[in-house]
């Protein structure tokens, strides 16, 4: 086991090696750089002010020496600083992170909470109204995007209830109330969105595993429905809907940008989109990066769940 | 087509509503009022709301918090590095400059470009005006934070300033015409210009030319992160993506003010966000485009107080590259001009609320707003007579060509959409189309080489007169961005800075605005006027004509208070 996790670590290596030399590769492909930005709508400044902000900003340096420079930054955890605002990057990832985890985990709660017993319950009551009700709760949150659903929630929400979310993100240590409400919309329509997926594989794995023999025993010992359904049956179904979850866990880590710009909130999501727009290179890199590993982490993490979900696989 | 007749600037009607509104004396009674106001039909299009909410005439009340939803989050707090309006849409109210315009409740009317004194108590230029003599305010206190703990203003701090724009930033080019400073006292400042120019007061009283402060850049090395200055307001917070807090300086020159003791700017780019936040009172006031906007909204918030925003610039308009073939031919961009219908645009993108467009304000060179007539032949919308003009230049099949543009707002796409199905069905023209993402547009833009059709623009952070003609029209001016290159106009622009008398002004803007549109040298296409949108109980919020209260023109918060 040990072995293997060393292995998948140190494959690790050349994914991030070669996820960087994209990312530093498309960012360089772009046209304009940060200063265009900075610039914009001035016109006021000639080719040598640019130059030489161009070389404050270590922007006028061959390709390869910038890719080195900023790999070295990486290594030595020093990701530099944002080229457009002057903020260190660590700093900016230390606000945004908190912002995009609560976000994820509260997303991640409500949706779960949503899909499991759903998908369990189209499953035993298949082809009745509580299934199709179920498949059809499960085929809107497939098919409405985030912003329209997002959209939506806070407009009726200020027509109806006179209410949306307090904006100006809190954290949740400085007032866990303003906090809460200024997640639970954009959590549960996040949610609701993630649940469709879960929802239909928890569903379809159930009732594939309420088909199988080990099920049928179980019946025939005279099991109560309920221990049948959820102690021998759901924790089989739960692979697959584990890999779906997991998926959806690096979607949500690499930004839920839609729903951080409709309620505000300063997550990674809204930090990665701005700075791509702004062209500000180490910010865009230094996410990137930090996606991928996450990525390649939390793959790892459902390979491991695997065993501990079904103990016949084992890891060599 | 008539469009004189049917179109938005139906002055007589607007003339006759604005005398009305003046005789009647309604402005300033406040929302109950306002509301009250009897609604207008057919001027500006079909919007019921007034132009102008004036003052209130009530005693000020102090305190409260004024808050507002924004989708600008400034990149930088350095007024060197960037004319930002996310910036500017506070910088104004930390730090003041050496004069202003006048504010809302100073002004007679939205058009007023009316100039005051702001760190300056006056000013005066030599006959030749070259040389501008500012008499500072004395007693002028820098902000009560460190490093500046509340030290008096003197004539060095402006001095030390103006030398830093001009070495560095984008302020450089504006800043490089003074040749030299002088501070004979504490309280003098002279600037020795480079050539004469009688427009030295309105550039200093341009949103973008803050004072900041020489210790803050001694100690930073930039301005990035601290805004300190001597304005109303002290800059508490400033957390990206998050929001701007004001808190009321108490040590402000002008004693009383500013009325509020926080002013906060929520960071919100979803639109639909910003509404929502108005709606549930979260927000005081709002920025809206559209007249059915601003009905939907007023459905939950009919109480809410609407000034219907009357543009007296535009700033986007198709750029030819005339420095090339076929648009070097002013035959081709006069065909062009024919070709499209750009009442249709107003009518239908603009739901009647919107102007036809022009690149000088209107201001300056009459009362009026232009009339389609007065655009001249070459703005008519006469299809088959630009096809004629365009086989006379010699492309009486048409040509291929292409056009870039950044999506502004939506209603930019139905523009750039509008303008090629026309050329494509009036002229045989096929335009293709090429939508950017900002950085890329703006790259592109800038750099005099691109070739085609670009959908152009000129900025909205300065709107004096010179800016507005020499700074955009001159053909060394670095802000040329359409490319102009005409010797009539050079000379005019030079021969408007060199001109004090304000009549002869309005002369010779006239000539320059004639030329452009006889030569078709930048083809102007509708804008909206949009609408500001106030909750009943802020008072003195109105936008005045070039300056929105929610951007450039954000320093008339500083007069703002809540009557509730």
């Amino acid at each position: 086991m040990y072995k293997y996790v060393l292995r998948r670590v140190l494959l690790a290596v050349p994914v991030l090696l070669l996820s960087s030399l994209i990312v530093f590769g498309l960012m360089r492909v772009m046209p304009g750089d940060a200063l265009t930005v900075l610039m914009a709508e001035s016109g006021n400044i000639g080719e040598k002010e640019l130059q030489k902000l161009r070389k404050d900003l270590r922007l006028d340096l061959p390709y390869h020496e910038q890719y080195l420079l900023w790999l070295w930054q990486m290594v030595s955890l020093r990701p530099g600083d944002s080229l457009l605002t002057g903020e260190r990057i660590s700093t900016s990832l230390w606000k945004a992170i908190p912002v995009t985890l609560e976000l994820t985990a509260l997303a991640m709660v409500l949706g779960l909470a949503i899909a499991v017993p759903i998908g369990v319950l189209s499953a035993t009551r298949q082809d009745t109204t509580s299934d199709y009700a179920g498949r059809m709760v499960a085929v809107s949150g497939l098919s409405f995007p985030d912003f329209w659903l997002g959209t939506l929630v806070i407009t009726f929400a200020a027509i109806w209830f006179k209410w949306i979310p307090p904006i100006g993100y809190v954290s949740f240590w400085e007032s866990p109330t303003r906090n809460l409400q200024q997640f639970l919309l954009p959590a549960a329509v996040l949610g609701f969105r993630l649940s469709a997926a879960t929802m239909r594989m928890t569903r379809s794995t159930v009732l594939e595993v309420l088909r199988e023999d080990y099920v049928r025993t179980a019946w025939a010992k005279g099991l109560g429905g309920r221990i049948v359904v959820y102690k021998h049956a759901l924790k089989n179904a739960l692979i697959p809907v584990v890999t779906v979850i997991g998926g959806q866990l690096g979607v949500l880590l690499a930004g839920a940008v839609v729903i951080e710009t409709i309620f505000a909130l300063p997550g990674m999501g809204r930090l990665t989109v701005e700075a791509i727009l702004y062209r500000d290179y180490p910010v865009v890199q230094t996410n990137v990066m930090l996606v991928a590993a996450t990525l390649v982490t939390l793959n790892l993490v459902v390979d491991m769940t695997y065993a501990w979900l079904d103990p016949r696989i084992r890891y060599r | 087509m008539p469009i004189q007749d049917k179109g938005p600037q139906g002055s007589r009607k607007r003339v006759t509503r604005r005398q009305f509104l003046h005789r009647a004396g309604w402005a300033g009674v406040g929302a109950a009022a306002l509301s009250a106001v009897p609604r207008r039909a057919g001027a500006q299009g079909a919007s019921p709301y007034p132009e102008w909410v004036s003052p209130s005439t009530k005693p000020p009340k102090r305190g409260g918090t004024l808050t507002r939803a924004s989708a600008w989050d400034p990149p930088v707090l350095d007024p060197r590095l960037t004319q930002s309006v996310g910036l500017f849409q506070f910088a104004g109210l930390t730090s003041n400059r050496l004069v202003r315009y006048v504010f809302p409740d100073e002004a007679s009317g939205p058009g007023d470009m009316g100039l005051k004194g702001d760190l300056a108590e006056s000013w005066s230029a030599s006959p030749d005006h070259r040389v501008w003599t500012f008499k500072l305010r004395q007693g002028v206190k820098w902000q009560n934070v460190p490093p500046l703990n509340g030290r008096e203003l003197t004539s060095a701090d402006i001095k030390y300033c103006f030398e830093a724009y001009a070495k560095e930033g984008v302020q450089t080019f504006n800043f490089r015409e003074i040749e030299g400073i002088e501070t004979p006292d504490k309280y003098t400042v002279r600037l020795h210009m480079q050539t004469p120019n009688v427009f030295v007061a309105h550039a200093l009283a341009e949103p973008i030319s803050v004072i900041f402060s020489r210790e803050v850049l001694e100690e930073d090395g930039d301005l990035k992160k601290r805004c300190i200055g001597t304005g109303p307001f002290i800059l508490k917070e400033h957390t990206r993506k998050v929001k701007v807090v004001l808190q009321r300086n108490p040590d402000y020159y002008d004693k009383g003010r500013p009325y509020l003791d926080e002013y906060v700017i929520l960071i919100t780019p979803d639109d639909a966000t910003r509404k929502a936040a108005f709606r549930t009172g979260q927000t005081d006031f709002i920025w809206m485009a559209s007249p059915s906007e601003v009905e939907t909204i007023r459905k939950t918030n009919p109480n809410a107080v609407v000034q219907a925003y009357h543009n007296t610039a535009v700033f986007f308009g198709l750029a030819m590259s005339q420095d090339k073939p076929p648009f070097n031919d002013v035959r081709v961009r006069r065909a062009l001009a024919m070709a499209i219908d750009r009442q249709k645009q107003v009518d239908t993108v603009f739901e009647g609320h919107g102007v036809l467009g022009w690149g000088v304000p209107y201001i300056y060179y009459q009362d009026k707003a232009p009339t389609a007539a007065q655009f001249g032949p070459w703005w008519q919308y006469k299809p088959a007579e630009a096809k004629k003009l365009l086989g006379e230049a010699g492309y009486p099949n048409g040509f291929s060509t292409t056009l870039f543009y950044y999506e502004y707002w939506p209603q930019m796409t139905s523009q750039v959409q509008l303008v090629q199905a026309e050329l494509k069905k009036n002229l045989n023209i096929d335009v293709k189309i090429t939508k950017m993402d900002y950085t890329t547009y703006y790259g592109r833009y800038v750099d005099p080489k691109w070739e085609g059709l670009a959908w152009g623009f000129q900025s909205g952070h300065a709107v004096g007169l010179d800016e507005r003609t020499y700074q955009y029209m001159h053909s060394k001016s670095t802000k040329n961005f359409f490319r102009m290159n005409d010797a009539q106009i050079d000379e005019l622009t030079i021969k408007l800075r060199q001109t004090p008398d304000p009549k002869e002004q309005r002369v010779i803007t006239k000539k320059i605005v004639d030329r452009e549109f006889d030569q078709v040298l930048r083809l102007w296409m509708p804008y909206d006027n949009g609408f500001m949108v106030f909750q009943p109980h802020m008072r003195n919020g109105a936008a005045i004509a070039l300056r929105r209260t929610d951007s450039y023109g954000s320093p008339q918060i500083a007069r703002v208070w809540l009557d509730k």
